[in-house]
């Protein structure tokens, strides 16, 4: 058996590993197979972790292509190093892979999980609801107010700027569409329809959801990490009467009001093309207007912001509840909350939509 | 004291107008544990952040492993603190990232090394804080005790020379503490570590203190052998120990 020897460094630390391969890869080839190399520790004094499972993985690599590498001449400083540093002592930790069937039963477990819990919570605040409307003393005090400011009265500019601007472009959009049959009064019912039963309840449910919604669920999964809801809980004062159901009182008042709201800048947004663009007088326009609403349209448009309000409420408190770890979680979370939300009111507007258009109300 | 890795000479600082410090001076030599201790404000934590490079003083001098701190450049100074490691207060690990991941920071960060070498020195170094167990965890899911061991992985992931801990003990149980000292002393002995340990819990000086620098009102009024420590009589190390 031939023998190569490579003496090493005095000292070898993490940043000589790159060279130390260069000089030794060369060895690891079939040219050597059943050849030993050998590395001379004479002069090193010192070696790092680094070096030392580097140099325990290159012993093992060799092994497979039947070359042997032995370190020779080690200090006791070195060799202490090499027993210390080893990868092959440490208890080996291999995370358990899942299979596919695991992977699809775990994700269904978990589904379903969540779907009791959502179901408990969602009843819970339900009765509570209910409870604490003939019980006030068991919500805080002062809280529907201070909630319908935060998410109604603060949120009237954001809400009627995005809904002028809606109006006004569906008008402007139609309107170079209905001038060509010369129908442009028609302007006024299209935008009167859209917004009252479509895009009023939908863009003012979408803004609260991204701006109150979250707040909520940031609010609730704060407290939660700060251990403020068990601080309640054992002082004996449940968190759902006392946080939860005066917002969605809050949210179940102002929603509604603000769809009313985003509904008649809409139509002034759609009345400003109408006036401008189609040459319509203002009176013709609001007439159509008055006329074409019926009050399955109102009626629709405020049963979907009813249905919307409490959608919000119960994503955000859903997800705010469900909150894990510390200020990161409370960030992911309120993402999830937000995107959840928009995607239930959604769902739930294309549902009530399909139900009114269908359906025959008795109005 | 050409030997000394840590060396403090009439050191003051403090916050705008405030000394918080006063004319500190003391070593460090290789392999001792100084414990650095004294009650409640009275700037451990702020002498601690000087050592590591953290805030500036209003004058004196620290030379740590031989090297000027106070007028190194930021290159200088992020070498200098590649050979040393922390273990913060509250652990500070990274809570968004898996415990593997935190300690693989400094590795992928300062060495060139490959993932598997990487993965390989990250088990490793789990292995001898007795966490390996937990290195898919995120740090939210550990326990107390768990997270500071994690942050000791950490620490020492890249052979530190002198590893300065502030506050190993705080928020753990006695059981817990203590054990985290006799991690703190193998692994001492294991890597041949030089350790400040700021504390001011009395089991644990007891249990790891070769040296103690005592501080009273910004003032180093006891640095000597913790044996002396206990037998002396200046007043506020007295009233410490007898407390």
């Amino acid at each position: 058996m031939e023998q190569i020897q490579i003496t090493l460094p005095e000292q070898i630390n993490h940043s000589l590993i790159k060279d130390l391969q260069k000089e030794i890869a060369p060895y690891k080839s079939k040219k050597f197979e059943g050849q030993s190399v050998w590395l001379d520790f004479s002069n090193t004094k010192q070696l790092d972790s680094a070096v030392a499972v580097f140099l325990h993985r290159l012993k093992e690599d060799f092994k497979k292509q039947n070359i042997e590498l032995r370190w020779i001449n080690t200090s006791e400083e070195v060799e202490k190093s090499l027993k210390l540093f080893s990868p092959l002592a440490r208890a080996k930790f291999e995370a358990k892979r899942k299979n596919f069937f695991e992977t699809i039963g775990e994700l269904g477990y978990n589904l379903f999980n969540q779907f009791v819990e959502s179901i408990f919570l969602f009843s819970n605040i339900g009765f509570w609801a209910i409870v604490s409307f003939f019980k006030p003393g068991m919500r805080r005090k002062g809280e529907i107010a201070n909630q319908g400011v935060l998410i109604g009265v603060n949120a009237l500019p954001i809400v009627a700027l995005i809904a002028f601007l809606i109006g006004f472009i569906l008008a402007l959009q139609s309107a170079a569409q209905l001038r060509q049959f010369g129908a442009n009064i028609y302007v006024a019912d299209l935008i009167a329809i859209a917004m009252v039963s479509e895009m009023g309840p939908l863009i003012t449910a979408i803004l609260v959801a991204g701006r109150s919604g979250s707040a909520i669920t940031a609010e609730i999964a704060t407290m939660k990490v700060s251990e403020e809801i068990d601080a309640l809980t054992v002082m004996g004062v449940d968190p759902i009467p006392y946080l939860i159901v005066p917002k969605l009182y809050a949210l179940v008042i102002t929603l509604p009001l603000l769809t009313v709201f985003a509904n008649i800048i809409g139509i002034l947004g759609g009345a400003i093309i109408g006036v401008t663009y189609l040459d319509i007088s203002i009176y013709p326009f609001f007439k159509e207007v008055f006329s074409v609403l019926r009050y399955k349209e109102i009626i629709t448009g405020l049963v979907k912001s009813l249905s919307f309000s409490i959608i919000i409420l119960l994503t955000a408190t859903y997800f705010g509840f469900k909150v894990k770890g510390g200020a990161e979680g409370v960030g992911r979370v309120t993402t999830a909350s937000v995107v959840a939300s928009i995607f239930f009111v959604i769902v739930a507007d294309s549902i009530l939509g399909l139900i009114f258009y269908f359906g025959e109300p008795a109005f | 004291m050409s030997e000394s890795l840590i060396q403090v000479q009439n050191l003051v600082s403090g916050y705008d107008d405030q000394i918080v410090l006063n004319d500190i001076s003391f070593e460090v030599i290789p392999g001792e544990i100084l414990v650095i201790l004294g009650t409640s404000g009275c700037g451990k934590t702020t002498l601690l952040k000087h050592l590591i490079g953290l805030i500036q003083p209003f004058s004196g001098q620290i030379k740590l492993l031989g090297q000027d701190l106070i007028n190194s450049n930021e290159k200088e100074l992020l070498n200098l603190m590649r050979q040393v490691g922390v273990l913060f207060q509250n652990g500070a690990l990274l809570n968004s990232i898996t415990v593997a991941e935190n300690i693989a920071i400094p590795l992928e960060q300062h060495t060139n090394l490959n993932d598997r070498l990487i993965e390989d020195l990250v088990h490793l170094k789990l292995s001898l804080v007795g966490l390996s167990h937990a290195a898919n965890s995120l740090p939210s899911e550990l326990s107390g005790g768990m997270r500071k061991r994690a942050a000791l992985a950490r620490a020492i992931a890249l052979d530190p020379k002198i590893l300065f801990a502030d506050e190993p003990g705080a928020g753990l149980d006695p059981v817990t503490a203590s054990s985290l000292d006799r991690l703190l002393l193998n692994l001492r002995e294991l890597l041949g570590m030089t350790l400040v340990v700021v504390t001011h819990e009395l089991g644990s000086i007891k249990r790891i203190a070769d040296r103690i620098l005592f501080l009273h009102q910004g003032k180093a009024v006891f640095y000597g052998k913790l044996s002396d420590a206990l037998k002396s009589d200046i007043e506020p190390v007295q009233r410490f120990f007898n407390a």
